[in-house]
């Protein structure tokens, strides 16, 4: 059995600080998986690495059967890969309307059209405006994205990886610096929008992962310390020693 | 929202109208001196605007844009020079495609760089088409450039033939051309092409995880404005009746519509049109009461970066609220 994503043997190191290595990860259509670990464990390196921002020292990435090791972000995304940022990048000096409709004209595969005025291009502001609502963002839609709270802003984040229509989602750190509040509707809404669909998600705030994961990574120094339901992971001693054992739990 | 009262529709037509009249009327009431003025006034509207497609619209600032400007000029005056019974359309045509093969030879160049990397690339391409107009001399005439090579008339076969010679004749051709290059730049911004553009000028990193191939698109954009500035060097080249490598691939050639862009408003579509319109004016009445333009250039430049950072256009929104938006905007 073949997963959606997976990863062979996957090693990075910058200037000879090794980062990751040997990482063997699979990830099963329809899973929710999160990766956890301590800072510096790597996560979003993997993160980089799977996403095409770097190539991997040695080692193969496999995305729908493709090997997708040397793929640029462009092509990864027409493949049907979403990502989100740890730090929100969007376009601050656009309306979020502006934000999604960029997303919606790619996923529309409209690349190159030099002839018609976006504004009149009514089915794309239809898909547009259906994305707005879902992330619950209709209502600022036409507003600077810049004067909008920071927690609206990481769901318009969320939102510009959704509107691809992506088949695997990859969320890194979705409620990094956000309040108590504002992480918990993040993680309702990060529900709710990804029902049915496969995830993966870098967390740190372990209330978010043990509510949204079926299936837990832990990584710890540039390794794969154990992987298995949230159940298992809680029970398992390597992780409680090295990982859990020093805060929670 | 309260509905706004929508005005009847041929109210949209009155200011383009009368645009289009003063347009017309011009030449007949100023005479020849201000008409090519004028057309100085309109060729670098349109290569200011074709350097704001990179500066305001994709981030990116070009200290080189006299290569695409030099190329077109100097294809449309040697094709004139050399091929004979060559039309006046397929001529700055010509022009205009010199400048986009000019800017897609060099885009691989471009697109490996960014930032400060990338004007200073600019730059030394913009340099490069310098010396190479000077050295070779077969082909350009060295510094002597091109001169008198002959303009054909406006004619359409067993119909009309109009010479563009006289200035007035030559002034409709320009303002036509040049208007329906900034017609096109404007509506290019308002595609689905001119949204990627602005998304790469605001995040890059976004833009390539949301499925643009940035390079690719990057390409197309060089490409578009050095066609809009060969077009723009087209027209100089059949204005002047004479392109030499000072006058068009000089380092002031590329700085001019720089200048032009910060002058007249960074970041908006009508900056560097106000902005033509500003320097030509400046340079008039500089040239013609002192010797000192530089030093009038220079006087404004410092304004502008010192206190006006939002240009003419930013001045102009800026009263407009003041004087006439005070009540409504409490």
């Amino acid at each position: 059995m073949t997963g959606i994503l997976e990863t062979r043997d996957l090693c990075h190191d910058f200037n000879g600080l090794k980062v990751l290595t040997h990482i063997q990860f699979s990830v099963q259509p329809g899973e929710r998986h999160a990766i956890i670990g301590p800072n510096g464990a790597g996560k979003t390196t993997f993160f980089n690495l799977v996403t095409g921002v770097y190539t991997p020292a040695s080692g193969r990435i496999l995305f729908k059967d493709v090997d997708v090791t040397k793929a640029k972000p462009y092509r990864l995304t027409r493949m049907g890969l979403g990502r989100s940022f740890q730090i929100t990048s969007i376009f601050q000096r656009q309306t979020p309307f502006q934000n999604i409709r960029l997303a919606i004209l790619s996923k529309n595969r409209i690349r190159f059209n030099l002839f018609v005025r976006v504004d009149r291009m009514n089915a794309i502001n239809e898909q547009t405006n259906e994305i707005l609502q879902e992330i619950q963002l209709a209502d600022e839609a036409h507003l600077p994205t810049s004067t909008l709270s920071y927690g609206k802003q990481r769901s318009l984040d969320l939102g510009m990886a959704l509107a691809t229509a992506p088949d695997l989602l990859l969320f890194d750190e979705p409620t990094a610096g956000m309040s108590r509040d504002e992480s918990h509707s993040a993680v309702e809404l990060i529900r709710k929008l990804t029902e049915g669909k496969t995830m993966v998600i870098v967390e740190h705030d372990m209330d978010v992962v043990f509510s949204l994961a079926d299936r837990i990574t832990v990584l710890h120094r540039g390794e794969i310390l154990a992987t298995g339901t949230p159940y298992e992971i809680q029970e398992n001693d390597a992780v409680k020693k090295a990982y859990l054992g020093e805060s929670e739990v | 929202m309260i509905a706004r009262i929508t005005p009847p529709a041929w109210t949209r037509w009155v200011l383009p109208g009368i645009a289009a009249a003063i347009l017309l009327g011009y030449p007949l009431v100023f005479g020849t001196v201000y008409t090519n003025i004028f057309i100085h006034f309109a060729i670098f509207a349109v290569f200011a605007a074709s350097l704001n497609m990179l500066v305001s619209y994709t981030g990116l600032l070009s200290f080189g844009h006299a290569l695409f400007f030099g190329g077109g000029a100097y294809a449309t005056a040697l094709a004139l020079e050399n091929i004979p019974g060559m039309g006046l359309f397929p001529a700055i045509f010509t022009g205009g495609l010199a400048g986009a093969a000019f800017a897609l030879i060099v885009s691989p160049l471009l697109n490996r760089v960014r930032d400060t990397a990338f004007a200073l690339l600019t730059l030394a391409l913009g340099q490069l088409a310098y010396m190479a107009c000077i050295k070779l001399r077969d082909i350009t005439h060295g510094e002597d450039g091109v001169g008198g090579f002959p303009i054909p008339d406006l004619s359409i076969p067993g119909v009309v033939s109009v010479s563009m010679v006289p200035a007035q004749n030559f002034y409709y051709l320009a303002i036509v051309i040049l208007g329906i290059c900034l017609l096109l730049m404007w509506f290019l911004t308002k595609t689905p092409f001119g949204s990627i553009m602005i998304g790469i000028r605001d995040n890059p990193q976004r833009v390539d995880f949301l499925g643009f191939n940035i390079p690719l698109t990057k390409c197309l954009i060089f490409t578009l404005s050095g066609f809009f500035a060969g077009i723009a060097g087209s027209v100089y080249a059949l204005f002047n009746n004479l392109v030499t490598p000072d006058g068009v691939f000089h380092i002031m050639t590329s700085f001019t519509p720089i200048m032009m862009v910060y002058v007249g408003g960074i970041g908006t579509f009508a900056g560097p049109i106000a902005g033509s319109g500003l320097m030509t004016i400046i340079e008039e009445i500089a040239t013609r009461y002192t010797t000192q333009l530089v030093l009038f250039n220079g006087i404004l430049l410092v304004l502008v970066v010192m206190f006006f950072r939002t240009g003419f256009v930013g001045l102009y929104l800026l009263l407009k609220q003041k004087l006439f938006e005070k009540e409504s905007s409490r």
